[in-house]
């Protein structure tokens, strides 16, 4: 298959903290690939990275054949490229559907277009119940959809999702996973940077392990979980994977 | 919130009243009626840019400033009709706007709004300095030619009253085009937060220079009309630091990022200031000092301005069963 996303030797330091260190990976069309990894091991970074919201020192990434770095966040999202941020930023003041239309007049300007494109993205997410709400007074969890649907609605071909599941209880968690497989049912390409175990080994094909910057491993699920130096670095010895809807692991 | 034939009313009543108070009011009232149309047609022009961006503009004056002396330039040396001016002054406003902006944009917040002062300041020391080209510190009278509709002046207070009603009513009407289309959206949402709107597609310097340039272009037009009412242009008035926070104040009192706010805040700014003016302006200095004390409880009480009350209190008493708050923008 053919590959929507190849980040090749990408670094990025502050000050004299090295965030990301030469990282390469690629994502092939259609593929869900997370991104795990201990606090502080760059995951973040690359996702600013790749937007655009922060320029690498060094490396190179493109989507689709063409070259990422140097363009504006807004160029990438007009490319295909569509992120969250992993502490969500609604815009407070609009309602729910006035923030998902923000993102649908990418591709077209008619307020009518807009507004049909934009329920439909709220609908995928689950929040039409919700759609005169104003974004600052919805739950985290509602915050999370909203921004979720706010990607959508640019109708991205790849979406990059920042911990879209932190602080979510167990249920939220399986209805997070169903959403995420049901993107990717629609051929989707999924990066997703993760803390929740059993939702990345739910939904991902393709694991990428980061540590202090640099990738320590990478490959299927169960080839990573089975990693010592990942084990090590990142799930900690009394890691015993549990699949999802099944128990309390994590 | 109001439905769409209520409102069509108000505005019907709205329009009635403004064209018939010159008609019944007497010259030092009209006086006043037309200063508080004015500010509220810049407090519209700034409120684009400082209220649906939350860009917070304290450079206006620089706008209204060379809309001023375009006109007035044009009028002078080259015989050119003010009502040609006006338009003249506008474009000139809005091209330097793109400079301005340029430089400006790169930074935010604060230092936003202090690159804006020095913009409108260097502006003032350039027609200071510069006796050649706008007779610098002196400033000038516009000749009198009595009554002379074509050339902007007339005999009564009156026409100037509606030029200034139309100004006000054309930018109530680009705001509102603006709130309800893609631009609106993208407005509110750099005003709310610029790296969310950038990550959602929206070109978030684009779009501020283009509000910013219509902004300048309107500011401008008030300049030239400003000059005309009073037939004199310097540079302390013309670029005076009090068009910029008046623009800036108004909207804030009024409710910034709302269709009517600046409008709501001129009217009660320009009443209060009037009214502490006639009562305590004897005492020399009382009235301006209880003016910045009721600025201040407003802008700590109520920083969402007084519209904010108004709706929130109208939409307790008329919707009390739907718990939505009504906010001018934004819902689909």
């Amino acid at each position: 298959m053919a590959e929507a996303l190849v980040v090749h030797n990408l670094s990025k330091r502050f000050g004299g903290l090295r965030a990301v260190q030469g990282l390469s990976f690629s994502v092939d069309e259609g593929e869900t690939v997370a991104l795990i990894g201990p606090n502080g091991a760059g995951k973040t970074t690359s996702f600013n990275l790749i937007t655009g919201h922060h320029r690498p020192d060094a490396g190179s990434i493109t989507a689709f054949g063409r070259e990422l770095v140097g363009l504006r966040p807004h160029d990438i999202c007009a490319h295909g490229l569509a992120r969250t941020f992993q502490v969500a930023r609604p815009f407070g003041r609009m309602t729910v559907l006035a923030n998902v239309m923000t993102g649908a007049f990418l591709r077209n300007k008619k307020m009518d277009v807009a507004r049909t494109r934009a329920r439909e993205a709220i609908d995928q997410v689950g929040l039409s119940a919700k759609e005169h709400v104003p974004a600052r007074d919805l739950t985290t969890i509602d915050q999370r959809r909203l921004e979720m649907a706010r990607a959508l609605a640019t109708e991205p071909r790849v979406l990059l999702l920042d911990e879209v599941m932190a602080g979510l209880n167990p249920a939220e968690i399986d209805q997070a996973v169903a959403l995420v497989g049901k993107l990717s049912k629609l051929g989707l390409t999924i990066v997703i940077v993760e803390h929740v175990m059993r939702a990345i080994m739910a939904v991902a094909r393709h694991i990428v392990v980061l540590d202090h910057g640099q990738k320590i491993a990478e490959g299927d699920p169960d080839t990573v979980v089975a990693n010592e130096e990942v084990v090590r670095a990142y799930l900690g010895t009394g890691y015993v994977h549990a699949p999802v809807g099944g128990g309390s692991a994590c | 919130m109001m439905r769409p034939r209520a409102s069509v009313l108000w505005l019907g009543v709205l329009v009635a009243v403004a064209a018939v108070l010159p008609l019944v009011s007497g010259a030092f009232a009209i006086d006043i009626f037309i200063r508080v149309l004015l500010f509220a047609f810049i407090g519209v022009a700034w409120n684009l840019m400082g209220g649906y961006a939350k860009q917070l503009s304290l450079g206006h004056a620089a706008y209204f400033g060379l809309g001023a002396y375009t006109s007035t330039l044009l009028e002078i040396n080259h015989g050119v009709s003010p009502w040609i001016g006006m338009f003249a002054g506008g474009l000139v406003a809005a091209l330097a706007s793109l400079p301005i902006g340029a430089l400006c944009f790169r930074l935010r917040g604060p230092y936003f709004a202090i690159a804006t002062i020095a913009t409108a300041q260097v502006l003032m020391l350039l027609f200071l300095k510069f006796r050649d080209f706008a007779w610098g510190a002196e400033g000038t009278t516009l000749p009198n030619l009595g009554d002379a509709p074509l050339m902007m002046q007339f005999d009564g207070k009156a026409p100037y009253y509606y030029i200034a009603l139309a100004l006000l009513a054309s930018g109530l009407g680009i705001t509102r085009l603006i709130e309800r289309s893609w631009m609106g959206y993208y407005l509110v949402a750099v005003g709310e937060d610029e790296d969310a709107a950038e990550a959602v597609g929206v070109n978030a310097t684009r779009i501020k220079r283009h509000v910013y340039l219509i902004s300048a272009f309107l500011t401008g037009l008030a300049g030239t009309f400003y000059v005309q009412y009073i037939y004199f242009i310097d540079p302390n008035t013309a670029f005076s630091f009090n068009v910029s926070v008046e623009a800036a104040l108004v909207s804030i009192v009024g409710g910034i990022g709302t269709l009517w706010g600046p409008v709501l805040g001129t009217v009660l700014l320009e009443a209060t200031s009037a009214m502490l003016q006639s009562w305590l302006g004897s005492l020399g200095g009382v009235q301006l000092t209880l003016y910045s004390l009721i600025l201040i409880a407003v802008i700590l009480w109520r920083p969402a301005g007084l519209l904010g009350v108004l709706t929130e209190a109208w939409d307790r008493i008329v919707h009390a069963r739907a718990a939505r708050v009504r906010e001018v923008p934004l819902d689909g």
